[in-house]
Order: structure tokens, then sequence, then C-alpha cells
């Protein structure tokens, strides 16, 4: 999905650009733990290890989609890359500059460059809010476009994203949740920014009204040369939008690579499951797909296993996962995986 | 396959169906004279997206909706050549849980707090079986927490539900379900508050139930995923009405309404190819004030604004030999568009 188009971006003075394929965004080793408190004095009894050491890049003009089920910390991460979570430890490195100790004032103008789009399209809007106010807030506190400009610039962005811009004076509540995402993706692109967080975009949205938001969400991005880190727990549907993916299981990245990669040649016995267990839209192939039931339910994240922490539900764990956290390094497969024991199992022989 | 589950005796026919509900902005018409046949031992899916009226008609059936707002309007639900919906509450009481169970999508919001698992389902067995002494419900429950793949049961039934996780509680739903053996088992999106990983174990749960019970299972969801995978027949509801009927392979291989090819063409395969996804444009409609005519006729790209679906409703009607109906006026133009749309394999495979 990524673009070859050469748009030139919105000019003035902002931070470098970076070119289709050069890394726009690297993570290094980044942890979130968040303090369990209990007692008469809140005191901190324990913490949830929600992301622990995760190094990821992100090139411009790609998609990076992140996958895992719920708890694994793929939010945690995608709200610390942007920093509305405070990362624990590690460093984030936006555009070239460590953005890790950046203040809020200066976090204001790396906004500008890397928005974030929500899950809920219902909580996200302000109600009392029109969409004109909506759409134009990240201009008014930045102080751009001023007057007309302005205004010609919201009804350019309803439009871009399939409004009209008399949809402009009306209020949240009157818009259907595909139509509200919309507005919201509006609001994300008003700064012109490279990069977009995708936080489970679609999945509050009806069946019907999926597929449209994915379509937009593309064109945009071929439009605008943007890059997206996109967080869903869908396998069909990242798979469908990332160029390349990274799997995470109790706040680590488990195995990542390319989209074939990642579903074609699996390597981590998590992925492997995973896959496995997506229904496939095909009744012909019922009982027919080899399907790997895991045992049990993923640890609590305030005591994560030793070793390796799928040990617990892998079936392929021996004594080594208990003692050694396997790292992510190419076991001679092209990609990435974090299992002592991977190997390539391809799910659609 | 054995002989085809419709040639035996329905278990559940509904008729005629129509439910609606006041509301400050006007009458939403929730569901529109559906009718449709359940069998014994058959899983049937029922496929739609929020506001397709999948749930209302099985919530109004069992008397699970307020009234008011809501209001049966007319309509026969046959369970048993008893009418669920003139039934009194009493009597509905002793169907509800013994002879039809459910099992909801939310297993915290369906579980009683302040009650360990053990005691709900011993109260589940013994609400219709007023004979079974407490001691043996108790070990039938451990018994049942056992089959749906609770580990250490006799510890697990002395706990409360906060102190299960997602997948187990809904286990736990599921043995609360079967507890009495019932012969339809309704599951309203059984799944879709897991993950992925649970919810392939919880899958397998339903399967050995059913297997346990020979229940009729009505499997309500939006996820043409899980329907591939587990029903027999398909129902496919849009507005409040049945569009389209078949069996499962049919569905998926030859569908013939257009809002069946829409959905199908408009999600992201597994194993699929690069192109972009082929959106179903527009809305889902007002139920307050439908679209006359063909309620998909808007978002329809088979319609092309003929005066036909503007005007006069499709009445569901058979559309081949092999019980496939459809409710589309020009479903026959759908022949030779869609084979192999939704499998990749060619049908009669199976």
């Amino acid at each position: 999905m990524s673009s070859t188009l050469d748009t030139t971006p919105g000019g003035d003075a902002r931070t470098a650009y970076a070119g289709d394929g050069q890394e726009l965004l690297r993570i290094e080793g980044l942890v979130k733990y968040f303090p369990i408190r209990a007692g008469l004095f809140k005191r901190q009894v324990g913490q949830v290890h929600a992301v622990d050491g995760v190094d990821l890049t992100l090139n411009a003009g790609e998609t990076l989609g992140l996958v895992g089920e719920s708890g694994c910390g793929k939010t945690t991460l995608s709200r610390t890359v942007i920093k509305l979570v405070e990362p624990t430890e590690g460093k984030i490195i936006f555009a070239g500059r460590d953005i890790t100790g950046f203040s809020r004032r200066q976090m204001r103008e790396v906004r500008r460059e890397m928005q974030i789009v929500f899950q809920d399209p219902y909580a996200s809007l302000n109600p009392r809010m029109t969409v004109r106010e909506i759409v134009s807030e990240p201009m008014r506190i930045h102080g751009l476009y001023g007057g007309r400009e302005r205004k010609d610039r919201v009804s350019e962005l309803l439009r871009t994203v399939g409004l009209s811009p008399e949809h402009g004076n009306r209020f949240p509540h009157e818009f259907s949740g595909g139509q509200r995402q919309r507005i919201g993706i509006a609001r994300s692109l008003a700064l012109n920014p490279q990069m977009l967080i995708l936080d489970e975009p679609v999945s509050a949205l009806d069946v019907s009204i999926r597929a449209q938001v994915i379509n937009l969400l593309e064109s945009l991005q071929q439009e605008f040369r943007l890059t997206y880190l996109f967080v869903a727990h869908d396998l069909s549907l990242v798979r469908h939008v990332s160029d390349r993916v990274a799997v995470m299981y109790l706040g680590k990245v488990v195995e990542i690579g390319t989209r074939d990669q990642i579903y074609g040649e699996p390597t981590h016995p998590y992925t492997q499951a995973l896959l496995s267990a997506v229904p496939v839209e095909d009744p012909s192939m019922r009982g027919k797909r080899e399907r790997i039931v895991l045992t049990g339910d993923v640890p609590s994240p305030a005591n994560p296993p030793s070793g390796c922490r799928f040990r617990t539900r892998c079936w392929k764990a021996q004594q080594i996962c208990a003692e050694e956290v396997p790292a992510l390094v190419d076991r001679g497969h092209g990609h990435p995986s974090a299992c002592h024991f991977a190997e390539v199992v391809k799910p659609f022989a | 396959m054995p002989e085809p589950a419709t040639a035996r005796e329905p278990v559940l026919s509904i008729r005629d169906l129509t439910v609606e509900f006041s509301t400050e902005d006007g009458v939403v018409h929730a569901v529109n004279g559906v009718s449709y046949d359940v069998y014994p031992g058959e899983t049937l899916g029922i496929v739609g997206e929020s506001g397709s009226g999948k749930s209302v008609s099985l919530m109004s059936m069992l008397g699970l909706i307020p009234t008011p707002p809501g209001r049966i309007v007319r309509g026969e639900a046959l369970y048993r050549g008893r009418d669920l919906l003139k039934l009194k509450p009493k009597e509905l009481r002793d169907i509800r849980g013994g002879d039809i169970a459910m099992i909801f999508q939310d297993p915290m919001t369906s579980l009683n707090p302040v009650l360990t698992v053990g005691e709900q389902l011993s109260e589940a067995i013994r609400a219709h079986n007023p004979d079974v002494k407490e001691k043996e419900a108790l070990s039938r429950v451990v018994e049942l927490l056992r089959l749906v793949g609770v580990p250490n049961p006799d510890q697990r039934a002395k706990q409360y539900p906060h102190e299960y996780s997602g997948g187990m509680r809904q286990r736990a739903m599921i043995a609360m379900a079967i507890a009495n053996a019932p012969s339809v088992l309704i599951a309203d999106e059984p799944t879709t508050a897991l993950d992925v990983t649970i919810q392939a174990q919880i899958l397998e749960v339903l399967k050995a139930a059913q297997r346990e019970t020979h229940a009729a299972t009505l499997l309500v969801t939006h996820d043409l995923g899980l329907i591939a995978e587990m029903a027999d027949r398909v129902i496919v509801m849009y507005a409040g009405r049945v569009v389209e009927v078949g069996d499962v392979m049919t569905i998926f291989s030859s569908p013939r309404h257009p809002y069946t090819t829409g959905l199908m063409e408009s999600i992201p395969k597994l194993g699929g190819g690069d192109d972009w996804l082929r959106p179903i444009p527009g809305q889902p409609p007002s139920l307050i004030s439908p679209p006359a005519g063909c309620p998909f006729h808007p978002r329809c790209f088979l319609s092309n604004g003929r005066q036909r679906c503007r005007t006069e409703v499709p009445p569901l009607r058979p559309i081949d030999e092999r019980d496939h109906l459809s409710a589309c006026h020009f479903a026959e133009e759908l022949i030779g568009e869609t084979e192999g749309l939704g499998a990749r394999s060619p049908e009669g495979v199976s």
C-alpha cells in the first residue's frame, strides 16, 4: 500500500519531511509500567508490564500493522508513541529527533506531524461542538490558517473524507458511526501530518461501513503520503492494510516481518495459533484447516511468566523457555521471531 | 451430509413476526414480517448488522423485550405447536432456560455477581427441576463445568464470576444454558467480546455442548467467518426483514441477494488478494421511516433505480430447488455473477 506519489507537503517551517522509505519513527527499548496501588495509603504493590521492551521502526509512506489480543499492550504502545502516556524507559525518535523527554509544549509541535484517530467515534468528538469547530480546532490551537483560509480548509477537509461542507454546521449526534469516524479523520488531517496512529479505527463500525472507511484511509495515504501505525485485533483487516506487521503478546513483539512473511510464513507459535484461530469465510474449508486451539488464558501482565511469556500456552515449550527470554532476532527465516524453536508453518498450504 | 434438516418437522417456527418500538422520534419498525423455521439439531446462522432485527426477533419471541416501548404487532412463534407469543409470563419462564436457553454476548452482565458460579448453575437446574436435591444439583454443576472445559471444576464452582476470566465466564454461561438439556439454544454474538484464541476455544465448547444436547442452535452474529465455520443453514437479515435463506454452502458459493454479495465483497479475507475492498455505499436505513419498496434499494448495485425496487417490497421467494430463498425482484440477474464470491473453492466439495 505504500505510495509512490511525490506530492509536496504543506510548505512552511516544519520538521524535515522524510522521503518515502526513509525512517520516520524509531522506538528503542520502550517500556511502560503502570503502578498497581492498594491499601489505605495507596502504596504501590506491583506494576502492570503493559509494554516491556519494544523496538520498532516505521518508514515514511508505509503501514505497520500492530496486532495482538486485548491486554497485549498494543494500545498502550500506540499512545506512548505520541506521548499521551509517558514511557517508563526507552527512546522515541520521530523524524530524527528524540522526543522522549519533550515537554507538553514541545509535543504540541510534534503533534502537527503525528496525529491519532481513536476507536470510538462516539466518545472522541465533543458533542457540544459543531463539526466545523471540531475539525478547525487543531488549526486554532496551533494558530494556523486564519479566517477565510481556515474556513476553506475545513470545507476542503470535509470533502476529502467524503462529507460535504454543509455538514460543518451540524453536531456529532446527527451523524452515524461511519460518518463520525470520517469527522475524526478530517480532524487528524487538519494540520497536514506525516503520520497517523490508527487505534482500531473501524472496529466500532458496522460491517458494511468498515470497508468505506478502510478505502478512505488507503486513498488518503496515497494522496498525502501518510505513514500509518495501524493497531487492530482483526487479523484479516491488518493483512489487508499493512505493508509490515508486528505481532504483540503480553507487552512484547514476538514476531515482525513483511505482510507476506507474517501471514505466509509465520515462525512464532503464537502467530501460528492466532492465524489458525481466525474463522475463514469459506464453508468448504470447514474441518480442512488444522486449527491450533491454545489452552488457557493470557497470563496477567502484572506477573508475566519468566523466560518466554508465551510458554504457559505453548505446545513447544521446553526447559529453556522458562529460563531464557527469547530475543527478537532473525533465526534463519528472513524475519525476526522471538521463539527459541522458531520454524515456518504455512497456514494456507 | 445426512438427510437435509429441512425434511424434518421444525422445532421452532416464526411466522410473520412484526415488532415495533415507540420512541420520541417515532415508531421504530424493528422487525417486519419475519418468518423462518428452525429444525432439530441444526445450527442456523442469523447474519445481519446492528439494527437488522436479528436479536429483537429472538428476544421478543421469548418475552424479553420491554413492553412498552416494544410492541409485538402480529405474528406467531410456534414451539412444538404452542405459540410462545400467547403464553402467560409464568409459562414462558418455564420454557426459557429449560427448553429454550440463551447464551449472551457479555457474560459479565449476564451472570449474577453476588452468587458463586456453582450457586447460579444449581439454581438454574433446580428452577426447572424442583425435585432435584441440592447435593445432586451440585454434582451436576461440577459435571457441566467439566464438560465446558473449566479446569478444577470442584474449586471453580465455589468462585464468583469476577474470579473468572472472560473466556471462563463464557464457558460458565454455556454450562448454564445447557444445564437443562434444551432443544433450542440461542447464542447471540457468543464470542464477540472475546479474543480470537479464546473464541476458538469457545467455539469448540459450543460444538461439544451441541453434540451433547442435540439442541438446535441459533447463532446470531455479524461475523461471516463464524457463520462459515459453524452454521448448517443461514438467514441474512436487513432492516428488520429476512432477505436471503439457504444452506451455508449455497449462501457462500452462490448468494442471490445483492446485500449478501455486498457484505461478502466488503470484508477483507485472510487468504485474499490485494484488491480494494468493495464497500456497500451509503448508510443502513432509518427504521423509523424506511425507504419505500425494497429497503436495500438505495444502496443496491443491482437496482439501478428501477421502478419496481422503489415501489414494491420484494417477497421472500424460492429461487432454485435447494430451499434457497431470496427477497430480491431481480435475484436471477445474479446468476453467474456471484459464483465463488464467498468460497475460494467450487461448491459441492463438502
